[in-house]
């Protein structure tokens, strides 16, 4: 059970399960605390991880929407991140997988610059969104986003789901091989 | 199909070729499927010695990318295959969607009421204070323009007949200062320095010392003091038979004046005033 599927368990009725992996777990803490305070018509659960792979002999729930959280003042979170990124299935990544980076407002406190996250967000197809978790405020909107993104993935909107929002949260410059 | 050609405008040549050297198992397929496609292009082979890990980032995105779409056009036939439900239009069913439409428009149209209503308030209280503001301040400008004029009017009219006055006050103080000086001087002398034999003022024939009349102390100082301010280049009196001479004496021996340096018969008043 060392990889993370996304369909090995069955869905469990009007419930949505995120999985906020990061290296700061206050902030986590934090996040997730905002995030069960929205007012959501299914029923929230928020799993915290500091790596994966989880372990095996926890009861989980299928997990809907993983967040990877990056601190832009720490390589080592960079670096656990990536770390973890090799236990989690690759059927994950149609839209249940999302990177958020924390601390670009202090410009000077930045030891990873915006476009490592970026490469990475692009690597992996995934969508990267920008928050400053330690304030209050963005955090509440960021919440939002979260748990709307996680009713999409979780299916209990109808009319779109995970891959049809991956989609819509392209952004334009994502064609591939400008490298070459 | 078509996907596949929206992947080939899309995609460079030599990218594909790439994805040729690094097979893996389950992208075998799509990535012979994708080369068939592309050698009608013409791809660049690349040689084996480029970056394996670079390689594997490359693959593994394309992997992604293929996923997704193989993902997208499953939910495309998903979606293309259901027929949307259509609403029966009856009565009931449109006049409780019209009730509805309508409590959505009233309740924005009361929220927008209410915010320009709570706007318009806080203008008004703005335009009050502001009012009262200028008005505060039109006040203290027309106070201090009449403070400015007036002190302007004063500055002029008082500065030309101020100076006139002190001016002559000082004079006539000056001139009264003087005429006291001159009284006391001149009762002081009276008392202390008599003209001999007792008469002082009267003129008095007097045949035994010369003909001409002794004068008072006081008319000899002021013959002084006269001529010292009249002709300041030759101050010397010259001394006649009416200076009664202990006096003059007096005035020697005391410092009050001073025989003129070559001619014993001209005295001068001491510069006191220099």
């Amino acid at each position: 059970m060392s990889v993370l599927r996304s369909m090995d368990k069955l869905p469990d009725l009007n419930r949505a399960t995120i999985l906020l992996v990061g290296t700061e777990d206050a902030l986590l803490q934090k996040l997730a605390e905002s995030m069960l305070q929205e007012h959501c018509a299914s029923e929230l659960r928020v799993h915290l991880a500091n790596s994966l792979p989880l372990p095996s002999t926890v009861n989980r729930p299928r997990i809907d929407l993983i967040v990877f959280v990056i601190n832009l003042h720490s390589k080592y979170s960079l670096r656990k991140v990536e770390e973890c990124l090799s236990h989690v299935d690759s059927s994950f990544f149609l839209g249940k997988v999302c990177f958020l980076a924390t601390g670009a407002g202090r410009e000077s406190h930045c030891s990873i610059h915006q476009n490592t996250v970026i490469k990475l967000a692009r690597t992996y197809r995934s969508p990267l969104l920008f928050c400053d978790l330690e304030v209050g405020s963005f955090r509440a909107t960021m919440a939002q986003r979260l748990v709307r993104m996680l009713q999409i993935c979780a299916g209990h909107v109808p009319g779109i789901s995970a891959v049809n929002l991956l989609s819509l949260l392209r952004c334009s410059d994502s064609t591939p091989s400008k490298e070459l | 199909m078509n996907l596949y050609t929206v992947l080939e405008n899309r995609s460079s040549s030599s990218f594909v070729s790439l994805m040729i050297l690094k097979e893996d198992s389950q992208d075998l397929v799509d990535s012979l499927l994708l080369a068939k496609i592309f050698t009608v292009k013409g791809c660049r082979v690349k040689s084996a010695k480029e970056k394996d890990a670079w390689v594997k980032l490359r693959g593994d995105e394309l992997s992604l990318l293929i996923m997704q779409v193989k993902c997208l056009t499953a939910e495309l036939g998903h979606w293309k295959k259901r027929t949307p439900e259509i609403t029966p239009m009856t009565e009931d069913i449109l006049v409780t969607l019209g009730k509805e439409e309508f409590q959505k428009l009233r309740h924005n149209l009361e929220m927008v009421v209410s915010t320009i209503q709570s706007k318009n308030e806080k203008l008004k209280e703005d335009l009050e204070r502001e009012q009262q503001w200028l008005d505060e301040q039109q006040q203290i400008l027309e106070s201090l323009n009449v403070l400015h004029s007036d002190l302007k009017n004063q500055v002029v009219t008082f500065s030309e007949s101020r100076i006139f006055n002190e001016l002559k006050a000082k004079m006539l103080s000056i001139k009264e200062f003087k005429e006291k000086l001159l009284c006391t001087l001149g009762e002081f002398l009276e008392d202390h320095f008599p003209l001999p034999d007792g008469t002082i003022k009267k003129k008095k024939k007097n045949t035994q010392e010369s003909n001409a009349e002794l004068i008072t102390l006081n008319e000899m100082i002021e013959m002084l003091i006269n001529r010292m301010f009249e002709v300041p280049h030759d101050p010397y009196v010259k001394i006649s038979d009416s200076f009664w001479p202990p006096y003059i004496e007096l005035l020697l021996r005391y410092g009050i004046a001073l025989r003129h340096p070559e001619d014993p018969t001209r005295i001068r008043l001491e510069a006191f005033h220099q």
